[in-house]
């Protein structure tokens, strides 16, 4: 046994006008999940505590809560000292119970064909993926776009896929895919993160739904010019300046000696929007000795396309990057932009090793810059954090570069899935939700390392906004003209 | 309408609802029983959880018994069963059961079940216990949530009214005695009258009354002592099965299932000493004996001092390819993952759980109890699967005894819709006395749970059960303390938990055989289970006893 504390959110709708949080102590065996502790709270405190829980292993779906503000399911998470419980992001009945029934009354139906057969085993293995749903809705909880559209839900637009691939429904599935905010969703991941069956709902539901739509020309008009952009020009991002392929040579050579080298996979935005940057991250490979191999043969990444179902264009997108970092015998490709780097290494089979620049400089090691005198804090791009799994490289690159370091709650800004330019008033809601945790936190800058988000949040906030890259550059600029000033 | 206690003019309840077929339970009985009873109209379901959140079927994992191959049929499942069950089945139930087991996989895979197929697009099937053909379906190993999902989704095109979250607490019957509907609670702990020309009663099993059980939070019984409160007759009340494969850790959840298709896929099991020990139980047929073969003999190797110091003996997969494991077996990798254990590369420990009950409401063909009014089907029925159930048999059992329950429920006449005010009074009467109760539910929970493993377990003598007995009068007795309107139902909960303990103590005393699940070490007769002359246990408010049968010598 052990004795742990943890602090609970009640809320009695007769009684209170708001949830207040009250802390207990307890004792719980070795082992104890959340919801043996809340069972001890309930025997040993107050028999009145109001939550759901039935199968007590991890396969009926009625007990999710936020432990420390992520959802879990109570009878699989393991109980922690000094953890809070609160019930989901949807409207509370009695402190930890929630209302499902009106999200589940939203999950479609199947409508079986009178002359319905089996479906054969291929078709059950496409299904089976996304059928795993126990409806906990932690999905539903977490999901960003939830909080500032009509977006029916994660697992709702599952259902319509798993409904969409078996041969025995008839129903219309993309229209109502579509009526349920199918060109909602930022592809942030959260939903898949989340998730106790971890499916991935972005992967595997909306982006193949989004498919179907564009084949039946539902695509959004603003989605389907971006597609027509790269098909004419090979970008994503019209040509307005210089691009940064134009300004550099085929291989930057570091300043000092060579310690080693990646070929770059520069992206749209880098390229034709803020080469800038992509510049100044030149700068900063240089003075960490490592070449950079630039072929100026690359194209878009594919992944505009990829996120709004627009795939038929993709093969060939995805044949010519392959082939113009291979062909130079590149072994290591380095991606600045968060959205780039995902689909790299998520939806090519590449023969050389993609990285992140923060997994290169991290992993070399970089000379340190001088600290800033600056508050920063850092956004998670989706794309990069659970799009890639990197979180403490970029933090670990921060802290050296700044006096202080802050966090910030992580949540999508909004830009990504094609949201910004398909649905630009939920990514300018989602954006305002960043400008107010921007303010809550109080930073002098914030930093991350997609050029979506920096655009996008740039936008949102009146807090400047910067690359990691640009930081680092800053923070070597500074020790070069303080060494300069002492000699 | 308002119904009001005459002699005070007290208002009784103030919602009531009117239905031809009230269906109580949402599991795979009670789902299949509305959807059949909604041909015939006007049909309510009343579920104590959110629907497809509550009960059983949602977490079986293995499999449905069906002949689907003709290399199969339907005299060897019947053979299987009835051997499996240690002929106290009811042959006419067995009957039913495995011919249209068949008919009620095709109702699923037509309302669309995602079941796993072969190559040549027929449902695959696994080896399961007992059996001598492999004809256990299965969606991975989350068959039963795939039926539950499929079930529900063919509800909501019926214009079934379901309510959730409304916990019944007792029957409600007619003057002439026929059960006519039910009193429930619903969330806030409001109760609400339904008054039916037929119920069916598919509140599912009840093995919460035992320390270490598989059963969700929802399997506490219900159905059994509100059938025993209204006259209804129970038989085998003392079958319980122990399924041989529960988790042993972490502690809180001991008792968790572990699918018998761990072993129907080729899992093994080993005591301490790596013996694989089934070779001394049942050589022929190993870990694939019966359930209640299988669990004896891992509680024989612990008692005998060579299980595992958690108390366990090992079950392992470790020779089994990876894919195969995280295809067939996805919710067992997941689960014990959570618990730090891969099982692609450690073996498992698992040790008996209280799973099952085979006893229940007498019911004939038609799914009718020995209550005018009153069907059963489900766990909540006894007589299916005798002393010993099939692994697979029970969601066939769900779907088999659904459909019958609710045909013959929608086909009844309709009654006066008359209701015995003095009933529903002597329940709202209990209600109000746990205002002023002083014992926790809590506590008389976790003392019933205690006495039933330990002195009602897999063996068993008379002076434990009659201790037990003792015990659960002692604990029924207290009186029990709601701290607000919505912990009522707790209190109701544990004190049907405390009858259907007493129900499975009182039938245990009453055979004094050794058949399949139950085991009186002091069993004062030997007998065979084809030749044996006893038949069922029987038990009701009215009378209690065991029949004698006549046998072919």
């Amino acid at each position: 046994m052990k004795t742990i504390t943890l602090r609970i959110s009640r809320f009695d709708p007769a009684a209170d006008a708001e949830p207040h949080i009250e802390e207990y102590t307890v004792r719980v065996n070795e082992g104890a999940r959340v919801l043996h502790a809340l069972h001890a709270v309930r025997d040993e405190h107050d028999p009145t505590l109001a939550y759901r829980y039935c199968c007590g292993s991890g396969q009926c779906g009625s007990c999710a809560v936020r432990v420390d503000g992520t959802p879990v399911l109570a009878c699989m998470a393991e109980a922690r000292d000094g953890m809070m419980i609160e019930p989901l992001d949807l409207p509370i009945l009695k402190d930890l119970t929630v209302d499902m029934e009106p999200v589940i009354a939203k999950i479609a139906r199947i409508c079986p064909a009178p002359d319905a057969a089996l479906p054969a085993r291929e078709e059950i293995a496409a299904i089976k993926p996304l059928r795993d749903c126990i409806e906990c809705l932690c999905c539903v909880s977490a999901c960003p776009a939830l909080q500032v559209t009509e977006f029916a839900g994660p697992t709702v637009l599952r259902q319509e896929m798993r409904l969409a691939l078996d041969p025995r429904d008839s129903g219309d599935r993309i229209t109502d895919a579509i009526e349920k905010g199918l060109f909602y969703c930022t592809t942030c991941k959260r939903c898949v993160e989340v998730c106790p069956k971890e499916i991935d709902v972005p992967g595997k539901a909306i982006e193949k739904l989004r498919e179907v739509a564009n084949r039946r020309g539902l695509t959004l008009p603003r989605h389907q010019e971006v597609a027509r952009l790269v098909q004419e020009t090979g970008r994503s991002v019209e040509r307005t300046k210089t691009t940064f392929l134009e300004e550099v040579p085929e291989v930057i050579e570091p300043d000092g000696p060579v310690r080693g080298e990646v070929g770059f996979f520069v992206g749209c935005m880098f390229n034709g929007r803020v080469p800038q940057t992509a510049l100044d991250a030149m700068e900063v490979m240089k003075r960490n000795g490592i070449r950079v191999i630039v072929p100026h043969d690359q194209v878009c990444c594919g992944s505009p396309l990829i996120r709004t179902g627009q795939t038929s264009h993709v093969e060939d997108l995805k044949r010519k990057n392959i082939e113009a970092f291979a062909r130079r015998g590149i072994t290591t490709v380095m991606t600045i932009c968060a959205g780039c780097g995902a689909t790299l290494k998520n939806d090519y089979e590449t023969p050389f090793e993609v990285k992140d620049v923060t997994e290169i400089l991290t992993g070399y090691g970089i000379e340190p810059p001088a600290k800033l005198d600056l508050t920063a804090t850092y956004h998670d791009p989706c794309h990069l954090l659970r799009g890639q799994g990197i979180r403490e490289q970029p933090r670990a690159l921060l802290r050296e570069a700044v006096r202080e370091f802050v966090e910030m709650p992580s949540q999508c800004c909004g830009a990504g899935g094609g949201v910004r330019s398909g649905v630009p008033e939920e990514a300018k809601a989602l954006g305002a939700k960043r400008d107010e945790c921007v303010k809550a936190t109080g930073p002098d800058v914030v930093v991350t390392v997609c050029p979506f988000c920096e655009f996008h949040i740039a936008d949102c906030t009146d807090v400047p906004v910067k690359n990691l890259v640009t930081v680092l550059l800053e923070g070597y600029k500074k020790k070069d003209a303080e060494q300069k000033g002492s000699s | 309408m308002v119904l009001y206690n005459a002699p005070t003019n007290k208002m009784l309840v103030d919602e009531i609802v009117d239905a031809h077929v009230l269906v109580i339970g949402s599991g795979g009985a009670g789902v299949r029983a509305a959807i059949e009873a909604s041909r015939y109209g006007g049909v309510v379901l009343v579920s104590k959880t959110i629907a497809g959140k509550g009960g059983c079927t949602t977490m079986a994992e293995g499999g449905f018994n069906a002949v689907l191959r003709d290399e199969d049929s339907i005299q060897v499942h019947r053979e299987d069963t009835l051997s499996g069950g240690a002929y106290l089945n009811d042959p006419a139930l067995v009957d039913a059961l495995v011919r249209e087991a068949p008919e009620r996989m095709a109702d699923l895979v037509r309302w669309g079940a995602v079941f796993d197929v072969t190559d040549d697009r027929m449902v695959a099937q696994r080896p399961f216990g007992g059996q001598r053909f492999p004809r256990t379906c299965y969606a991975g190993d989350r068959t039963g949530h795939e039926i539950i999902m499929t079930l529900l989704d063919r509800l909501d095109a019926t214009d079934t009214q379901l309510y959730q979250e409304v916990s019944v607490l007792d029957l409600a019957k007619d003057e002439d005695g026929a059960v006519s509907g039910a009193i429930a609670l619903d969330r806030d702990g409001n109760p609400i009258l339904f008054r039916a020309d037929a119920t069916v009663l598919a509140t599912g099993g009840g093995t919460q009354v035992y320390d270490i059980s598989t059963n969700s939070a929802a399997g506490t019984g219900d159905g059994f002592a509100m059938g025993y409160r209204a006259g209804a007759e129970l038989i085998d009340m003392e079958m319980i099965q122990f399924h041989p494969t529960g988790a042993v850790y972490p502690y809180d959840a001991r008792g968790r299932l572990v699918t018998e298709a761990v072993r129907g896929e080729g899992g093994i099991l080993l005591n301490a000493r790596r013996e694989r020990f089934m070779e001394r139980y049942d050589p022929a047929r190993m870990e694939l004996s019966t359930r209640d073969v299988v669990a004896r003999a891992i509680a024989t190797e612990v008692l005998e001092g060579r299980g595992t110091s958690r108390g366990g003996v090992y079950l392992d997969v470790t020779h089994l390819p990876a894919e195969k494991i995280e295809t067939r077996l996805p919710v067992m990798l997941e689960q014990f993952l959570t618990y730090g254990v891969d099982i692609r590369r450690e073996p498992m420990e698992v040790a008996p759980t209280a799973h099952h009950i085979m006893g229940g409401l007498r019911i004939t063909p038609e799914c009718r109890t020995t209550i005018p009014g009153l069907f059963a089907c489900g766990e909540v029925a006894g007589g299916v699967h005798g002393a010993n159930r099939l692994g697979g048999n029970a969601l066939a059992d769900t779907q088999v005894f659904g459909k019958r329950a609710g045909e013959f429920a929608g086909k009844a006449p309709a009654r006066s819709g008359r209701v015995d005010p003095a009933r529903i009074d002597g329940v709202l009467r209990m209600l109000d006395g746990f205002s002023e109760g002083d014992t926790s539910p809590a506590d008389v929970r976790r003392d019933l749970k205690l006495t039933m493993w330990n002195r009602a377990g897999i063996f068993r003598n008379a002076p434990d059960l009659s201790a037990a007995l003792g015990d659960i009068r002692e604990l029924a007795d207290r009186r029990l303390c709601a701290a607000s309107a919505t912990n009522l139902l707790d209190c109701c909960t544990v004190r049907n938990m405390c009858t259907t303990a007493s129900l499975i103590v009182r039938c245990a005393l009453l055979r004094p055989e050794n058949r399949g699940a139950h085991v009186r070490r002091d069993a004062s007769v030997t007998t065979e289970p084809a030749t044996s002359p006893f038949g069922h246990t029987y038990i009701s408010l009215a009378h209690a006893g065991i029949e004698q049968r006549e046998v072919a010598a």
